[in-house]
């Protein structure tokens, strides 16, 4: 049964329409998936969804018949409920004050608050999800991102009697997610589902469409291209729709054998956060770091970075240094980086994709060596942004204006600024497209048939298999093993994390 | 945005309206940093109820302490073409605006300010005339005889003069002894170092009748030296004490009828009216051959210190 | 509409304050002698709110500039009142002033104190050091070498562009060298674009191999001198030193700085643009005097106008 019909809906920035004519809806009880490219409208239909962008042009209709959608207030009295990409929680309260904070708190005698009914109230919502490893007297900061957005989803089941949910609308929650951590988010998906509310479920990852979702809504260019039974379409005919073209979800095929020649050993290399890591480099090579959610698959790349001090043990590149003593240090080597968190860790979102691109190498692209010169600079950016296939209407756009694809596209024109020597790549996909993915994956490669060394991480083990040569599995932030890809299977690297 | 810029116009010109006068009258501008002072207002007071007789555009400005902006605001009234400009600040440090307006031939005069070759006048108190007053006040008091204790402040020139006045006047009778010439720390206001002072000289001279009075060159260490003397259980021994300024406090303490007896008292109106006079006069075209006119300040006792 | 105000409206105001005045001034407002004074009158003000810009372009603030103008000040008076030459004394106060800024940029950068709260704390210590260094008295008279106080008073002639009496003043030159450098430095070295990127994101920079601290803790240093320079700006117009006279510029250059950043799309302080901050707060104060408004009058009026332009730049932004 129809629960939710959205038509017509059009949204334009200026000229461009970031929404055009489209149509959603939505069954009770099912999980509803939407997926489109970066750009293709997903993010503005949920704000629109939402109240918080007001459409140009819309109708809705709950259980057949029209409603007004003109405020967050209206979405709320719908009982729409929203689990942003982006967490936001306030990471310095506890995590029961964070599950009850949209309501009004429980007080005693009109004025105190009840702390202890604020914390039965968090339990109660812990409960309903079946987590019972979360105390909700702990600041929230401390949890793992997966904790984190358990209470997030917490927050959203503790919402006023007067309007129950019946729609979650999820952007991108297993985004920041373990392996485990999702199947937990599934389970209770699966138990939002079986108490008669749906979901509206946005993700890049087409495993969890094919594994989670009972429908699929396609977006392309802010238009409806088509909604079908996951049980009647295939991977293939998604990603045909979404794309345009047709791009096979697999990985480039490597271009050459990398070389014999020696990059670097690790000898008994012990940091603050990781211990054990013992192995060597060749130049060219792909290696995977793998794990659980935060085993130290990030330290080891901050070691190379010099942003983790060495404690003991040994590195040696071939050209006899060790490794670097801070960032700053690591980028004159040609030791090139490109962060977790995007946003956080990776752009000045405000600047324009030049200011970003070049950040690195101010030095080398100015005159007399003192003076900038914003020419060498354009120059230099837009032959990058070709190279990485950048989408952007000018070189000083600034970079908030992009979406997310895009954006890590910056992150990486900035990495290849100069041909590095060795390329630090913590989890690069994340919040991707699938084609920007297939154009960085086969950026990668390109470097690594040019000689370029790469360190890459990434809870997405079909990528690691597909792009490294070899894994290095981390347990408890020691290094557990180091396997090579070939014949390798997901559920095999899976096992080694837990074994 | 465009109603926005049309409030701010209207506002603009309502404050406009607020302080332009008749457009024939002579404009004078009084500049000060020191307006929100006591004393300061009490000048302006004097000297607006005599421009206002005389029927002057006066336009007084405010730079807030600081002393710089005081320049730039005789530049300005400089190039807006007053007829004569009103300083109330140290004319050595504002001595660049000061040769803009000679240049100019504005005439500059100062209030209260101290003497300079580029002001046409300066009307103040006679701080030699006030030293004058307390010492010889204390002298007569104490019948020309007795061990006094005088606080001074050599450092600050207006203040020197009143102590070398008193060291004169003392030292014209042979029975009078300065047995102590302190100079207290005045960063807290002079007060509380004072009577630290005074408690240590109380102690040096513990016989009664050993010390007959206090010469204080200004109120704030006469009411130190005070609480002192109260406090060491001394009141009575009728040790005088003088101050100068007449300050609200020191003119509670005179009132009170203890040994705080005199004070002096400038009249502040008095240099507001009189340097309107001096404008007056320079308007009409008479040169001034004084460097300084002093109005006479007032002697404040237990007498006459509710009549003020 | 909205967003050309956004961007313009600052630009657009000011003008129209200069058109007002203008038409209520017409004999003394735009004339050569008026903007020459007002050159000079706002060059000190200028000077501490450029090199305020250059801390801002981090995101950071320092609270400190009007008490290091009034120690600086203070302490090349001191070297003036015993003996020494006029260049010892400019170089005391401007050791004074880097040495005060890099201790500010290293209680910001290395210990990690909010540079709100550390300069707070060090505007605190450089007005007590004044006091301490000058016994709380106006330096004064004899003490200051005629040579110094000169600078203030003198320029260059205009004979040339046949304004004889009127001379463009030594403040004025002096403000716009530093103008010039600051924009160089900040616009077109690679070290002024590392400093934005600061501004735009720390961590980010960090990682990209920026050396944030050393970077930080210069430019602090930088800020220091330039409010030394104005401090000895100040001195030399007033022809003497006190331990307070500096204190009002802090405010102002912070007040000129936003100013300037509502002109930028992105709301990023730009040295240019603080120009126009500092500018309008020195044509009001020029041409509220010479209109006769009351000085309360003028400082609601002043301040209303900051509040304006930051408004209406910010109501632009909400709703594009």
């Amino acid at each position: 049964m129809t629960f939710l019909k959205l038509d017509h809906v059009t949204k334009r920035y200026g000229a461009a329409a970031a929404l055009d004519n489209a149509s959603l809806e939505i069954e009770a009880g099912e999980v509803h998936a939407l997926m489109g490219e970066n750009g293709a409208g997903k993010s503005t239909l949920i704000k629109v969804l939402a109240g918080v962008v007001r459409p140009d042009d819309c109708s809705l209709h709950i259980d057949g018949s029209k409603v007004p959608l003109e405020g967050p207030d209206d979405a709320a009295r719908q009982g729409f409920r929203f689990i942003h990409q982006e967490l936001n929680i306030v990471p310095h309260l506890s995590v029961a004050e964070n599950i009850v904070m949209a309501q009004a708190y429980p007080r005693r005698f009109g004025l105190a608050v009840d702390w202890r009914r604020v914390h039965d109230k968090a339990g109660a919502a812990l409960e309903r999800l079946d987590v019972d490893h979360i105390d909700t007297r702990r600041k929230t900061a401390r949890l793992s991102t997966g904790d984190q957005m358990l209470v997030k989803i917490a927050a959203t089941l503790v919402s006023s009697d007067a309007h129950p949910a019946r729609l979650y609308v999820m952007d991108e929650p297993t985004a920041a997610l373990t392996g485990q951590e999702c199947d937990k988010l599934f389970a209770v998906i699966e138990g939002l589902k079986q108490s008669g509310a749906s979901v509206l479920f946005v993700s890049h990852r087409m495993n969890e469409v094919m594994q989670n979702c009972d429908r699929v809504t396609i977006y392309r260019d802010g238009r409806t291209i088509e909604t079908s039974r996951i049980a009647e379409t295939s991977r293939e005919r998604i990603i045909e729709a979404m794309t345009g073209r047709a791009i096979r979800d697999t990985y480039p095929a490597r271009t050459g054998t990398p070389a014999r020649e020696m990059f670097c050993t690790v000898e008994k290399l012990r940091t603050k956060h990781v211990d054990g890591l013992e192995f060597s480099l060749k130049r060219g090579e792909i290696l995977g770091v793998a794990g659980l959610a935060e085993s130290g698959q990030s330290e080891v790349l901050h070691a190379f970075l010099g942003d983790e001090k060495p404690l003991s043990g040994a590195v040696t590149f071939q050209d006899k240094q060790t490794l670097p003593s801070a960032p700053s240090v690591a980028w004159k080597r040609r030791i090139a980086y490109v962060p977790r968190e995007r946003r956080r860790e990776g752009l000045m979102l405000r600047r324009s994709i030049v200011d970003n691109a070049v950040l690195p190498h101010l030095g080398q692209l100015g005159s007399a060596r003192i003076f900038s010169s914003r020419r060498k600079e354009r120059i230099h950016t837009g032959a990058i942004a070709e190279r990485v296939r950048l989408k952007y209407s000018r070189l000083g756009q600034p970079c908030y204006q992009l979406s997310g694809g895009n954006q890590q596209k910056v992150v990486f024109s900035r990495a290849l600024g100069k041909t590095p020597e060795l390329l630090l790549l913590d989890e690069p996909t994340r919040g991707v497209d699938v084609g920007a993915k297939f154009d960085i994956y086969t950026l990668v490669r390109g470097l690594s048939a040019a000689g370029s060394t790469t360190i890459m991480t990434s809870s997405d083990l079909p990528e690691l298999i597909g792009m490294c040569d070899r894994i290095l599995v981390m347990r408890d932030h020691r290094q557990h093993a180091i396997v090579e890809t070939d014949g390798l299977t997901p559920a095999r690297l899976l096992q080694m994390f837990y074994e | 945005m465009r109603k926005l810029m049309k409030s701010m116009a209207v506002t603009l010109a309502s404050a406009l309206m607020l302080a332009a006068g008749a457009q024939a009258a002579e404009k004078v501008a009084v500049i000060t940093p020191y307006l929100a002072q006591p004393g300061t207002q009490f000048y302006l007071e004097g000297f607006q109820a005599a421009a206002g007789e005389k029927g002057w555009d006066v336009n007084v400005i405010d730079t807030a302490g600081d002393v710089a902006a005081v320049i730039s605001r005789i530049e300005d009234a400089v190039n807006q073409n007053v007829d004569a400009i009103v300083i109330n600040v140290d004319p050595t440090q504002v001595a660049a605006g000061l040769e803009v307006a000679k240049q100019a031939e504005i005439p500059v005069i100062g209030m209260d300010s101290g003497a300079d070759a580029l002001l046409v006048t300066n009307v103040t108190s006679n701080g030699y005339a006030m030293a004058a007053e307390t010492a010889t006040y204390i002298a007569d008091r104490i019948g020309g005889k007795g061990n006094v204790v005088m606080f001074v402040f050599d450092p600050f020139p207006p203040v020197q003069i009143r102590g070398v006045i008193a060291d004169a006047v003392f030292g014209n009778f042979p029975d009078i002894e300065v047995i102590d010439r302190v100079t207290p720390d005045v960063q807290d206001g002079g007060i509380a170092d004072s009577r630290a002072k005074m408690e240590a000289i109380l102690a040096a001279h513990p016989e009664k009748g050993s010390i007959a009075a206090v010469w204080a060159a200004w109120d704030q260490p006469a009411l130190g030296a005070l609480q002192a003397i109260e406090d060491a259980g001394r009141a009575d021994e009728g040790i005088v004490i003088t101050g100068i300024d007449a300050n609200p406090q020191a003119r509670e303490a005179i009132a009170a009828g203890g040994n705080f007896e005199a004070s002096v008292a400038q009249d502040f109106v008095g240099i507001g009216t009189a340097t309107a006079d001096a404008v007056a006069r320079t308007l009409a075209g008479e040169t001034i051959k004084e460097r300084a006119i002093y109005v006479p300040a007032k002697l404040v006792t237990a007498a006459n210190v509710d009549g003020q | 509409m909205l967003s050309l105000v956004r961007r313009f409206g600052t630009l657009i105001g000011f003008c129209a304050i200069i058109v007002f005045f203008w038409m209520q001034l017409p004999e003394t407002f735009l004339t050569p002698r008026n903007m020459l004074n007002i050159s000079q009158q706002i060059s000190m003000l200028a000077v501490v709110a450029f090199t305020m810009t250059i801390v801002m372009v981090m995101g950071d603030f320092d609270l400190s500039v009007g008490s290091m103008a009034s120690l600086a000040g203070v302490a090349a008076a001191i070297v003036f009142s015993n003996d020494y030459p006029i260049y010892a004394g400019v170089a005391a106060a401007l050791a004074v002033g880097a040495v005060g800024g890099l201790f500010n940029g290293f209680l910001v950068s290395y210990i990690g104190i909010l540079p709100f709260v550390a300069t707070l704390g060090t505007l605190t210590m450089f007005s007590g050091g004044a006091f301490l260094v000058s016994g709380g008295k106006t330096i004064f008279g004899r003490d200051i070498p005629s040579g110094f106080s000169g600078f203030a008073r003198s320029g260059i002639s205009l004979e040339w562009l046949g304004l004889q009496p009127l001379h463009l003043p030594y403040l004025t030159i002096l403000a716009v060298a530093v103008l010039i450098l600051v924009w160089i430095g900040l616009e077109h070295t690679p070290y002024g674009r590392r400093l934005y990127a600061i501004g735009g994101n720390y961590e980010a920079a960090r990682l990209a191999g920026v050396k944030v601290r050393i970077l930080r803790m210069s430019a602090f240093a930088l800020t220091g001198l330039g409010a030394a320079t104005a401090g000895l700006m100040y001195a030399s117009r007033v022809a003497s030193a006190n331990p307070t006279q500096g204190s009002g510029l802090m405010l102002d250059a912070i007040a000129a700085v936003f100013l300037g950043m509502t002109m930028s799309e992105e709301g990023e302080p730009r040295v240019f643009a603080t120009l126009v901050g500092v500018l309008i707060l020195g044509v009001l104060d020029n041409g509220l005097t010479q209109m006769s408004v009351d000085s309360y009058v003028r400082e609601v009026l002043v301040g209303a106008i900051v509040v304006l332009a930051v408004a209406s730049s910010s109501i632009g932004k909400q709703r594009a």
